[in-house]
């Protein structure tokens, strides 16, 4: 029974005028965000690789330098897009692109679309997730408002009723054959994804890649579902179409655009984060109290080389095999760093409270579940922004300790001295290693339960409303 | 018939107070609209306090340069380790309509090097909170004051219709535009009210000052309203159902606000790419380190062409020494000036892209000329840039001297160093240019309207 009252709705939409127009205006919409963040995805991708390998080449082919001056020319790390970014974008634009990598300064990641974009942006962009987290909800309540209402003023309600068909049954034959008419809007986009993603070489044989994509769509199949439960029932409960349509519309509204930007906005009132000024002028204050590596007349310096002479068993420092200011650079940036590295823990920790309002209104909010959770699996959410900050800081702390090791060991007199240009080629190159899903999971626990307990939630108390609903 | 339509309007606003739901919706959006303005001062009010540390925090950096060079020092040293910041103050205007001031930077902190690897150093900023965007008084206004509309009127005839009390009604000696008339008006004053009372509490609160733009920003906002109004009518003169009109006007809303401004940024963003401002920074730095293995003569001889006036006779035979080590700093920043033209000219042509696309959407419209009014978009963060341009260049000729002339830095000379300060400007050019597209949208959806119900007589049933 239920499949043939799911066959009867799938049959009377697609005879439906309105809703195929409406469905293939939605489907043009999803093939065409797929294919523009698709190439906008390969024009940034290109943009930051050709930097990179600029940025490299400079540095392999630099002239005879002395190495602290290497450290201070430093690289840069260009933040490579995740693979599935062009389903959502995420914080992508947000978020900048290239960070400055150089000895005793930790800078901030610069260049944001956002930045660089005009007032634009701020109505959203219009990504593949967009798409589906705000656009596909809007079809479904368009093609179920008036489930119940229409059969309910037609009489043919309780014709169905007459037969032995419970109401619960019926509600479940709407929400499946609903089901397959979105199925058949969003399937064919998500499938135009897939195929691109395998044309692309580097993620047609990532079982990582595939798995995201996999999920991806699954919690997409979760959340319409919710949609196409929450408006049957709401169609179910109210007496008339245009009140259900009334409410689901307010709920859209409520849980796509006032409750997110809210939460967002409350959350950086509770919990204000530090400035970049006032953060510079922590680690600086704090990092005086370390070793300092440009100033000879510092005390602690003086106590390092009376410590090296006690060592190596000399009595000046020009009989010292390693050179005293390369030593007393590298302990001043390993003081610095840490210093900087907790400051930017604290940091990174204040801006995860004002997020995790956020999150946890996603059980409040199904539209606040899907969000991270659609972000997290396409490598564009805030964890992921940190985890290339962290890898960007430790190459540069990398780099420039290595430098300072080659410093120390040219010995007393470094400053006059260079090193061979072949030095430089031999220093590893920034690369960076997008995190596996199992890391991703690991910061969309939230999401995940929300929405679960949505689904399972939705589907027992409304269909248990729903029984309870006069049929008149 | 003056006494009929004021009886109308009267049944009107009586059904309005008896329809629950209706009722809590407009108290929602009151509720919604106030919040928008707290958040909105509130977050000036912390970017004002944010601004107002930075005194201290220079002050602080000269207190530690004034113990670590007791007497007379080396100015190079100076200008390598003292730290200034340019300043972006916020008018009193900026509260009601955020718009960039949260991903572009309001201050920057500046030493005397090389300018252009130091002023695109962004501030700290959750990207997950940027991304959701502010719920500033404009975000309501713009995007959600039309949703409030929708809701009002999307059944202005059709549910007396619905309900069989049209026919009821027109049997009675009243003019159908009448009808029309009383209930539009009333809705009307209900939704003007609200806009100028939140914008009236906004301005008030603000604290801005009285003159040409409360009255521009009020054009505005009443105009853009209007607008709506007049699709409202459009929609309403096609006397369709409550559900066809419900399901048409968040359709309009959903065009107008969400997909021409979406597919507009993807237009954009493809017809006037913008050189990256990465290539700039990489260029730069390979100019300014370069300057250590050239030859001295050949880095100061190019300096002199520039700056003839500094032009000495000695030949530097030190290894190092700072006028030329700020000479090819300042060097490295000549080099890509080309490219910081192109960059920033790409970027303001991007913003006169959109202000002629703006056509399109009379939210986009609003939006821009909301922001314009109150100095917060693109083209006022160029200013700020180029205001940070000129006080490097102003700190450049402070130092200069002491560097050339090699006179000691002294404690009396932090005094004289100049200072930045630079505080946003209303845009009022496009603030009334976006008020005159405004005003034609308005008039062409009421002409439409009104023609509309001219030709299709009301059908009560």
């Amino acid at each position: 029974m239920i499949r043939s009252i799911a066959q009867k709705e799938l049959v009377s939409t697609l005879r439906d005028r309105r809703f195929v127009v409406l469905s293939v205006l939605m489907l043009g919409l999803l093939l065409a965000a797929t294919l523009v963040g698709r190439a906008s995805y390969r024009t940034l991708q290109r943009e930051r690789q050709v930097a990179q390998q600029t940025v490299n080449d400079q540095f392999h082919h630099q002239p005879n330098r002395h190495p602290h001056r290497v450290a201070h020319y430093g690289s840069f790390a260009f933040r490579p897009k995740a693979g599935l970014s062009f389903l959502d974008a995420g914080l992508d634009s947000f978020t900048g692109t290239a960070v400055f990598l150089e000895a005793h300064q930790q800078n901030s990641v610069n260049f944001s679309q956002a930045q660089q974009a005009s007032s634009l942006i701020r109505f959203g962009e219009l990504t593949v997730a967009f798409v589906l987290q705000l656009l596909v909800p809007l079809l479904i309540i368009f093609l179920c408002f008036n489930a119940f209402a229409e059969e309910r003023e037609a009489g043919t309600l309780k014709l169905l009723l007459s037969q032995g068909v419970s109401l619960r049954r019926v509600a479940w034959g709407k929400i499946t054959g609903y089901g397959q008419a979105v199925a058949l809007v969003v399937v064919p986009a998500l499938a135009l994804a897939a195929w691109l993603l395998l044309a692309q070489e580097s993620f047609a044989n990532s079982p990582d890649a595939w798995m995201r994509l996999a999920l991806f769509g699954l919690s997409y199949v979760v959340y319409f579902f919710l949609w196409i439960v929450g408006a049957v029932v709401v169609s179910a409960r109210q007496q008339h179409a245009r009140t259900a349509l009334v409410v689901l519309l307010g709920c859209w509204m409520l849980g796509g655009i006032i409750l997110p930007k809210a939460t967002a906005n409350l959350g950086a009132n509770l919990f204000p984060a530090i400035t970049k000024a006032q953060l510079d002028a922590k680690v600086h204050e704090e990092a005086q109290k370390g070793i300092n590596g440009h100033d000879p007349q510092d005390q602690r310096s003086a106590a390092l080389k009376a410590n090296l002479l006690k060592k190596y068993k000399v009595d000046s420092e020009e009989k010292l095999p390693v050179s005293v200011g390369g030593l007393v650079m590298a302990e001043s940036e390993a003081y610095t760093s840490k210093v900087y590295q907790q400051h930017f823990a604290a940091l990174t920790r204040t801006y995860e409270r004002q997020n995790a309002l956020t999150v946890w209104a996603g059980l409040l909010n199904p539209y606040q579940a899907i969000r991270p959770l659609s972000m997290g699996l396409a490598g564009s959410d805030f964890a992921h922004y940190v985890h290339f900050q962290q890898a960007a800081e430790t190459y540069r702390y990398q780099l420039v300790q290595r430098l300072n090791g080659l410093q120390a060991s040219m010995g007393y007199g470094d400053k006059e001295r260079k090193l061979d240009a072949a030095t430089w080629q031999a220093i590893p190159i920034f690369t960076y290693e997008a995190p596996p899903l199992g890391w991703a999971l690991g910061y969309l626990l939230v999401p995940v339960l929300a929405l679960l307990l949505w689904v399972v939630g939705l589907s027992w108390l409304g269909l248990r409303a729903i029984d309870k609903t006069s049929i008149v | 018939m003056m006494s009929t339509f004021w009886i109308l309007l009267k049944y009107e606003w009586r059904h309005f107070r008896a329809a629950k739901g209706l009722v809590l919706l407009t108290g929602l959006v009151v509720v919604v609209g106030l919040y928008g303005i707290y958040y909105g001062t509130t977050e000036i009010e912390r970017q004002r306090q944010h601004l107002a540390e930075l005194p201290a925090l220079a002050h602080h950096n000269v207190e530690e340069l004034k113990k670590k060079f007791p007497g007379p020092a080396d100015a190079g040293d100076i200008g390598y380790y003292h730290t200034t910041f340019a300043v972006h103050h916020p008018t009193e205007w900026a509260s009601l309509a955020l718009g960039q001031r949260d991903v572009n930077p309001y201050c920057v902190k500046l030493r005397l090097l090389g300018l252009q690897g130091q002023i695109y150093a962004s501030e700290n900023v959750n990207p997950t909170k940027v991304l959701s965007g502010n719920f500033d008084l404009a975000f309501v206004l713009v995007y959600l004051f039309p949703l409030l509309i929708i809701a009002l009127s999307f059944n202005l005839l059709s549910q007396e219709k619905e309900q069989g009390t049209l026919v009821l009604l027109l049997a009675q000696p009243v003019r159908p535009g009448t009808v029309v008339a009383a209930k539009l008006t009333l809705r009307l004053l209900l939704v003007l009210g609200l806009a100028l009372l939140l914008s009236a509490v906004a301005l008030a609160w603000a604290q801005v000052p009285f003159d040409e733009r409360v009255g521009m920003w009020l054009a505005l906002v009443v105009l853009y309203c209007l607008f709506w109004f007049g699709v409202v009518g459009i929609i309403t003169a096609l006397q369709r159902n409550s559900a066809f009109n419900a399901v048409a006007l968040v359709g309009a809303w959903l065009v107008l606000v969400v997909l021409i401004p979406g597919l507009l940024n993807v237009y954009v963003d493809a017809t006037q790419p913008v050189p990256q401002g990465m290539e700039l920074t990489i260029k730069q730095r390979e100019e300014i380190h370069g300057g250590w293995d050239k030859p001295k003569g050949e880095t100061m001889n190019r300096f002199f062409v520039l700056y003839p006036q500094w032009r000495d006779t000695t030949t530097i035979k030190e290894r190092f020494v700072w006028r030329w080590y700020y000479a090819f700093q300042h060097l490295g920043d000549e080099s890509v000036r080309p490219l910081v033209a192109a960059y920033t000219n790409g970027l303001r042509q991007r913003f006169v892209l959109v202000e002629h696309l703006a056509w399109l959407s009379p939210a986009i419209n609003a939006q821009v000329s909301l922001t314009a009014l109150a100095g917060t978009d693109l083209p006022t963060h160029l200013a700020f840039q180029q205001s940070a341009t000129r006080y490097h260049d102003a700190l450049r000729a402070f130092y200069y001297p002491y560097l050339f002339r090699k006179v000691a830095f002294t404690h009396a000379d932090y005094e004289k160093e100049p200072t930045h300060t630079f505080t946003s400007i209303s845009e009022i050019g496009t603030a009334a240019s976006g008020l005159w597209k405004l005003l034609v949208s308005v008039v062409a959806v009421w002409a439409i309207g009104l023609v509309l119900l001219r030709i299709r007589p009301l059908n009560p049933c």
